[in-house]
């Protein structure tokens, strides 16, 4: 029963009052700065993070963590409410979530968003609680050939994203990728696609990219003309779930919480990975797959919660061996150095009141942000009455000092200005973004992991089938890629897809 | 309008292949290297051409199959004022510092709208800049200075 | 250290103890600085620091170089009279950040923190816009940060005697993780094989997080890095550690031998810091820095801290303008040929 010594161990900590009250703190600011359009949670996290130095260790990062999924949590209101991911997991809620917003229904879309995240909150605290150390030791599985297959696995299954041609799609990934290749090489440090330009050594920005390719592109779309595409949202329906919601929404909860526990644990992309395998996964499986794409309540229910138990089960590695696995716990392993803590397997031991406090104040923070957000829906859904001509002039505001702002670089601007354009032209010659998106975010692990796979074995390729997690995944992957290309699936998808206007 | 009824495709199609064809000829201005010891231009090149691939297949398959997609209006207007916004903010913003810049921005974006006019875009420029201070400056304490260094002689 | 696609993790805010909602009344000093924050002659020099200066740190917020600048710049603030804000400014191996300093007014008020990268970038970067001699003025070391030797629990070596030994016997294929081109633990491996004479197998990652979880998982078999980065995992005992890469023992790892002690003198490197202004900054200005840098290095809290990444503050002689320069001088000459050697180019 240590585990449950642990928890009371945690929840008394957490309990403080101090603590609840910056648990709260964390999670509203997080939320509040995390909305606005164009400021995506790692943005959110980096503007806020010097804030909580100055505070006791336990309470620094307890603060923290509330504005990390606070943050997260705000992106996908923007993304349900103006189709603007802030980031990459967010770019998939966006696909079912605007659409359901434009169909009246951003009510239900923010209500799933939270239930879901809730739900997968609790769940991935509870395994974070239970099986921290074996989850870890699974994590360590992953070597550069498992990480290279599993990414393929993901590229190929986010072909499921495109409602449309699949050889469309196909382009706008590996467009994607080569986007991502832009910036110092990894190896060898020579500059690719830089024109000389010392900003570009660290790559294009993620936000500046989707702001343009969702934002920009979307207000263009809105502004042609007299063909009055239904520009802001029609009558608001109601706020809250349906019966027949509830019931929709219940598998790919559980389904998506699953996928999320699981990957959230591996460096690199695992979140991100997470919540569009598991959409994916839910457009598979769906009896009406054709709904995807155009407010399936399922498409928001089930990436929202793998991204939410995701998000938790990342602080495993990062608690119980003190490795970070993206960059956002990175800036947490930080806060720990800076706290003078320092960081390692030892952390858990040492430091019990820490590990523990703050893997209690986790799920105080989802039940906070349940209570915060639940009664604000009504608040948001209410933004959308903003007139247009007030709000896209806020989205390229917003965007520009946002964007400006994280390396206090003018280029992520004027990719913005860049992006837009070139978003606009292909969305409006039938291309869809979200690929290209996801290409973006995994290009440069493709890339990297094989390279790194291959100069391990010595340039051997066997290593990705000799090694068995390797080897199934890619046989997933290619099993994946049969469904997604098979002729007869093919011809359905055509059929099913016409554009809207 | 209406060619062939594929003009979507095949300029979709067009647009991967540039792509593709920029992508891998810078490619191959860096070293290469091999399938099992890649250097720096391996990856792009590959996917470059890949992408030249799969836009001309995009094109004949349109020029096949000619759905009947329009082009539609382009918002020739707004494209303008909203990306020269953008320049504006990226090519001023330090010069001129937030509040100059960013006003002329908003009010450039703002008259991007369908049937906008000047008093109320320059309306919504200085609410959107006192709002943007607000969150910016005030409650999330970002040093990006008011005026910049063109303004002071 | 080449950063990653969509990490920009950057902060600048604040430095420390404020509140979100200390906010408002802190806006109207904001409001003050930025309108005066201009000239930067003799007059200001007088009345210095009369707004916030800025300490610029060429990588991200939460990273070693970001919480040694933060530690420091709060006594300095103090002794100054002033505040510092602390700005992260990402990018192409900190030189983003180097040359935004070295084109800043020279007043006093822009300040730049760099560690030993500021020696190595004008080897790396042969397209460098700006020289780290000529555009700045040093202001004196902060710290140096001591490097561990490290490998995966199995690997073979006992002792760092074998550990040479095996290592030159296996050279062929003997796996050395880096953080990234210029990062400190790439730096360090070179300097392992120039003292080695092997060329082993580079395998680089994203930053040292990724690198210590291979290693950690035994999918490399060797690294060299920080002491704030590899302590803990060397207590636990999950990495096998050979030696210190400084002249003295680390008092964290108090078993560890140096690198001298265990019979590779040749690999003695740290991770050394120090404080740069913009060349045409007056002499006063950089006096009045030098002095307050010397202060903030005996605060109690700052030696603590420092203390358990595994550092200690440099010394009064150390943080002076003439140590600095000497240091910067010899670490250039230094590296010099040992990049070239490598052929490691990053432009």
């Amino acid at each position: 029963m240590e585990i449950l010594d642990n928890l009371g161990l945690g929840f008394e900590t957490a309990f403080t009052p101090i603590n609840l009250l910056f648990a709260f703190i964390g999670v509203a600011l997080g939320t509040a700065v995390g909305v606005l359009p164009g400021i995506g949670p790692t943005a959110t996290i980096a503007m806020l993070l010097p804030i909580t130095f100055g505070f006791e260790p336990v309470t620094s990062l307890i603060m923290l963590a509330g504005i990390y999924y606070g943050a997260q949590y705000g992106g996908s209101t923007t993304a349900i409410l103006i189709n603007l991911p802030g980031e990459s997991s967010a770019a998939v809620t966006a696909l079912d979530g605007h659409q359901m917003a434009r169909q009246g229904r951003a009510g239900p879309a923010l209500a799933t968003a939270a239930l879901g995240s809730f739900f997968a909150g609790t769940v991935g605290t509870l395994a974070l609680a239970l099986f921290a150390v074996p989850i870890s030791e699974a994590a360590l599985l992953f070597g550069s050939p498992e990480y290279f297959s599993l990414v393929v696995l993901g590229l190929i299954a986010s072909i499921a994203l495109a409602s449309g041609s699949v050889l469309k799609a196909l382009a706008m990934i590996v467009l994607g990728l080569l986007l991502g290749t832009v910036g110092q090489d990894l190896v060898s440090g020579t500059p690719r696609f830089t024109f000389g330009l010392r900003e570009l050594y660290s790559g294009l920005n993620f936000v500046s990219l989707a702001v343009g390719l969702f934002g920009v592109a979307e207000i263009l779309r809105n502004l042609e003309g007299d063909i009055t595409r239904s520009v802001m949202v029609q009558k608001v329906k109601n706020l809250w779930l349906t019966k027949d919601d509830f019931r929709r929404i219940r598998g790919p909860v559980l389904r998506g919480t699953g996928l999320g526990t699981a990957l959230g644990v591996l460096p690199g992309a695992g979140h991100v990975l997470a919540s569009f395998v598991s959409y994916s996964v839910e457009k598979r499986v769906s009896k009406k797959p054709q709904e995807f794409g155009r407010g399936a309540i399922e498409g928001v229910a089930a990436p929202e919660s793998a991204n939410n138990a995701a998000a938790q089960t990342q602080f495993v590695p990062l608690l119980t061996l003190g490795l970070p696995v993206s960059p956002i716990m990175a800036l947490l392993l930080g806060a720990f150095i800076i706290q003078g803590i320092v960081p390692g397997p030892n952390v858990i031991d040492e430091e019990p009141e820490l590990v523990w406090g703050l893997i209690a104040s986790m799920w105080i923070g989802n039940f906070f942000l349940v209570l915060l957000n639940l009664p604000l829906i009504g608040l948001w859904v209410k933004m959308l009455t903003i007139p247009y001509r007030v709000l896209f002039p806020a989205i390229i505001a917003f965007a520009s000092i946002g964007t400006y702002s994280i390396a206090l670089n003018e280029f992520h601007v004027y990719a913005i200005a860049f992006f837009g354009i070139l978003g606009y032209v292909l969305i409006k010659l039938g291309n869809e973004p979200a690929p290209l998106l996801l290409g973006f975010v995994l290009g440069p692990l493709l890339e990297e992991y094989l390279r790194r796979a291959l100069i391990i074995s010595d340039g051997d390729p066997s290593v990705f089938v000799t090694r068995p997690i390797s080897l199934v995944l890619l046989l997933l992957a290619a099993a994946a890629f049969i469904i997604a290309v098979l002729p007869t699936v093919r011809r359905k998808r055509e059929v099913v897809f016409e554009e809207e206007d | 309008m209406n060619m062939h009824g594929a003009r979507k495709d095949l300029l979709a199609g067009a647009l991967f292949v540039v792509f593709g064809l920029a992508f891998a000829i810078t490619s191959s201005t860096y070293e290469v290297g091999s399938a099992l010891r890649m250097g720096p231009g391996y990856f792009p090149l590959v996917l470059g051409s890949v992408l030249v691939l799969l836009g001309i297949l995009i094109a004949v398959k349109g020029f096949v199959a000619g759905d009947t997609g329009e082009l539609g209006p382009v918002p020739w207007k707004a494209a303008v004022l909203i990306v020269t916004a953008l320049l504006f903010f990226g090519f001023t913003v330090r010069g001129l510092g937030m509040v100059p810049s960013l006003l002329v921005t908003v009010f450039l974006t703002a008259m991007a709208g369908r049937n906008a006019r000047v008093i109320p875009a320059a309306v919504v420029a200085a609410s959107l800049t006192a709002l943007s201070i607000l969150i910016f400056v005030i409650v999330l304490q970002l040093r990006l200075p008011y005026f910049g260094p063109w303004l002071q002689g | 250290m080449p950063q990653g696609h969509s990490y920009d993790a950057v902060a600048h805010p604040r430095l420390g103890r404020t509140r979100p909602w200390a906010g408002l009344a802190a806006a109207t000093l904001t409001l003050a600085a930025c309108g005066g924050g201009g000239g930067g002659d003799v007059e200001a020099a007088a009345a210095y620091p009369e707004g916030d200066i800025t300490f610029v740190v060429p990588f991200s917020a939460g990273g070693p170089t970001d919480t040694v600048t933060r530690l420091i710049a709060e006594p300095m603030a103090e002794e100054l009279g002033g505040t510092i804000v602390v700005q992260n400014v990402e990018g192409a191996g900190g030189t983003i950040a180097a040359g935004e300093v070295a084109a800043a007014n020279p007043d006093g008020y822009t300040v730049l923190m760099h560690h030993i990268g500021m020696s190595t970038a004008p080897s790396l970067y042969p397209e460098l816009p700006y020289d780290p001699l000529e555009d700045f003025k040093p202001v004196g070391l902060v710290t140096e940060v001591p490097m561990t030797l490290v490998a995966r629990s199995d690997f073979e070596p006992e002792t760092m005697e074998e550990f040479i030994e095996y290592v030159k016997e296996n050279a062929d294929t003997v796996t050395l993780a880096n953080a990234g081109i210029g990062a400190a633990s790439h730096l360090c491996g070179l300097l392992l094989q120039e003292a080695l004479g092997v060329e082993l197998t580079e395998v680089p990652y994203e930053g040292t997080g990724p690198a210590l979880t291979d290693l950690v998982a035994g999918e490399v078999d060797i690294m060299c890095d920080q002491t704030t980065n590899t302590t803990g995992q060397i207590q636990a005992g999950e990495i096998k550690a050979y030696a210190v890469t400084t002249p003295e023992r680390v008092e964290s790892l108090p078993d560890l031998p140096t690198t001298e002690e265990a019979g590779l003198p040749e690999l003695e490197v740290g991770v050394w810091h120090g404080l740069y202004v913009p060349t045409e900054t007056p002499d006063e200005i950089v006096q009045e820095l030098t002095g307050a840098l010397q202060v903030a290095l005996q605060d109690q809290n700052v030696i603590d801290q420092l203390a358990e990444l595994g550092a200690a503050p440099s010394s009064e002689e150390e943080a002076t303008p003439e140590a600095h320069l000497e240091r910067l001088e010899q670490q250039i000459e230094l590296w010099r040929p040992i990049i070239e050697q490598a052929g490691v180019s990053a432009d």
